[in-house]
């Protein structure tokens, strides 16, 4: 390869774009060539300015996007939602009052008025300690008839569990906040609401329950987005035994290629002992270009083959 | 429920669902309109824009391609025409003029990374005006194509599929790109 070559394929080889033998190409003449390292070297510093210059828009945008897209789509004052049994309650009289008007119409308005009666009612504001309640929605957002009790004639007394929406808003480093945050990040019906909440707490991974909750999410969550955001939070303790025992295990059973990138080039920041079998383990089956280069790389410094026999 | 159970249930109308699914990966289109057009005003228009148009295409998505990429393919076609219209009315100053003086609006959009030293300070932000000129200069193709590699991590392949072309193409694409901020910022590091 020619050093004209070479320096073409200097971003390429950066951003990790080149073909296997390509990027062993680049590698071989960089390493005998000084002032292609030197060109190599530049690269980086211009890639890292450049990074430098990413702009990140403020959570306040991404709020009011939010809240603007809810007031588009017509659904605002409420969270987007699956239909549940309080839809399913309201879209039962409607149907009734389609195909049966009259007496069925004036008992299903009587019902109505009286689950209005009772909803206003419920809005118990005791458990909120330092947080701040930002508001009660108004509608339920789950409603059961627990049981249904006929008073006299023509009359009925229904009696409804409900439960409500609330808005808390307070400090990510307030304690309860977290424990909302900690088991939200295990809600397994709802992987944005886990993406989102690893998010925030993966800032605060000096704590020894959150770091357990991001290595278990690391670990087991089914979605990648979340795992990455774990791994975002593990990557200052990648030197904590636990958690580079734990990295080492997903590299070797993650079958998102995104996320076993991200943990070579974190593991393989420091060389162990340890790392060697883990590497030939992996050369094995590995199917990932990259990865299986940065192994070859790993494995070659420690004189180390690259295969197991 | 993993995305393609969000997506059905999203498809047959299950409002939750599309709200986790639009959870799932409004922050980097957020991210992405923000540093391609470099106005968060434009940003959120994007926004808006984008989830409007899936919200009302979803039942035709197939599964022919991931979730991702033809969210992507709405983001960044809607991304291309807004810079090509700035093209046609000049390119806009980020700078607007207010009752209390001149004010950059990009100021309210956070850095990546911030520096205590004023000197440094000052050297990051005649670097970072610098950086702004280079990408305004380039094509919407290559700053869009550079964008999705450098700050989105999207592989050659992906975007190739995104903006409906070749890797190769988006490898091109990508190789001017850098080769024209490398020309425009070699003095500054």
């Amino acid at each position: 390869m020619t050093c004209e070559e070479a320096r073409k394929n200097l971003p390429l080889f950066l951003y990790g774009e080149l073909s296997f033998d390509e990027e062993e190409q680049v590698e071989v003449h960089v390493d005998e060539c000084a002032a292609c390292r030197l060109a190599l070297a530049r690269e980086k510093a211009l890639f890292g300015a450049l990074d430098g210059a990413e702009m990140v828009p403020p959570p306040e945008l991404l709020e009011e996007s939010r809240a603007e897209l809810r007031r588009r789509l017509g659904l605002a004052g409420r969270t987007m939602r699956a239909p549940g049994i309080w839809d399913k309650f309201r879209e039962g009289f409607t149907v009734r009052f389609h195909f049966a008007p009259g007496i069925a119409q004036v008992a299903g308005a009587a019902a109505m008025l009286l689950l209005g009666f009772l909803t206003a009612r419920v809005a118990p504001n005791s458990f909120l300690g330092n947080w701040h309640s930002a508001g009660v929605l108004a509608e339920p957002t789950t409603s059961r008839v627990r049981y249904v009790e006929p008073l006299a004639p023509g009359r009925v007394q229904i009696v409804i569990d409900e439960t409500h929406q609330r808005v808390l808003s307070g400090s990510v480093d307030d304690q309860a906040i977290q424990r909302l945050l900690l088991t939200a990040a295990k809600d397994q019906s709802d992987a944005g609401l886990r993406v989102e909440s690893v998010d925030l707490l993966k800032n605060n991974s000096q704590s020894a329950e959150i770091r357990t909750a991001l290595v278990y999410a690391l670990e087991h969550d089914s979605n990648a987005g979340v795992r990455l955001k774990a791994l975002d939070g593990l990557k200052q303790f990648a030197d904590d035994p636990n958690t580079r025992q734990a990295l080492t295990q997903v590299l070797l059973t993650d079958d998102n290629p995104g996320v076993r990138t991200q943990v070579i080039d974190l593991l393989v920041q420091r060389h162990t002992e340890a790392m060697v079998g883990v590497l030939q383990e992996l050369m094995e089956k590995e199917d990932n270009g990259y990865i299986r280069m940065r192994c070859q790389k790993v494995l070659q410094e420690m004189n180390a083959s690259a295969e197991t026999y | 429920m993993d995305e393609p159970e969000l997506i059905r249930a999203a498809q047959q109308g299950d409002q939750r669902a599309f709200e986790q699914l639009v959870r799932l990966y409004d922050q980097s289109v957020l991210r992405l309109a923000t540093n391609l057009l470099r106005s968060p005003e434009e940003a959120n228009d994007i926004y808006q824009e984008a989830f409007l148009r899936v919200y009302k295409n979803l039942h035709t998505f197939r599964f022919d391609c991931s979730f991702h990429t033809w969210l992507y393919r709405i983001v960044s076609n809607l991304c291309l025409d807004a810079l090509r219209k700035r093209k046609v009315r000049r390119e806009e100053s980020s700078v607007v003029e207010t009752s209390e003086g001149l004010l950059d609006r990009m100021d309210t959009v956070q850095e990546r990374r911030a520096d205590s030293d004023p000197e440094r300070q000052l050297e990051s932000q005649q670097l970072k005006q610098r950086i702004q000129e280079v990408l305004g200069g380039l094509t919407p193709r290559e700053r869009a194509v550079f964008e999705m590699r450098h700050y989105q991590g999207m592989r050659l392949r992906t975007i190739g599929e995104v903006m409906g072309t070749s890797e190769e193409a988006a490898k091109n694409c990508l190789f001017r790109a850098t080769q024209k901020m490398r020309a425009a910022l070699g003095d500054f590091v």
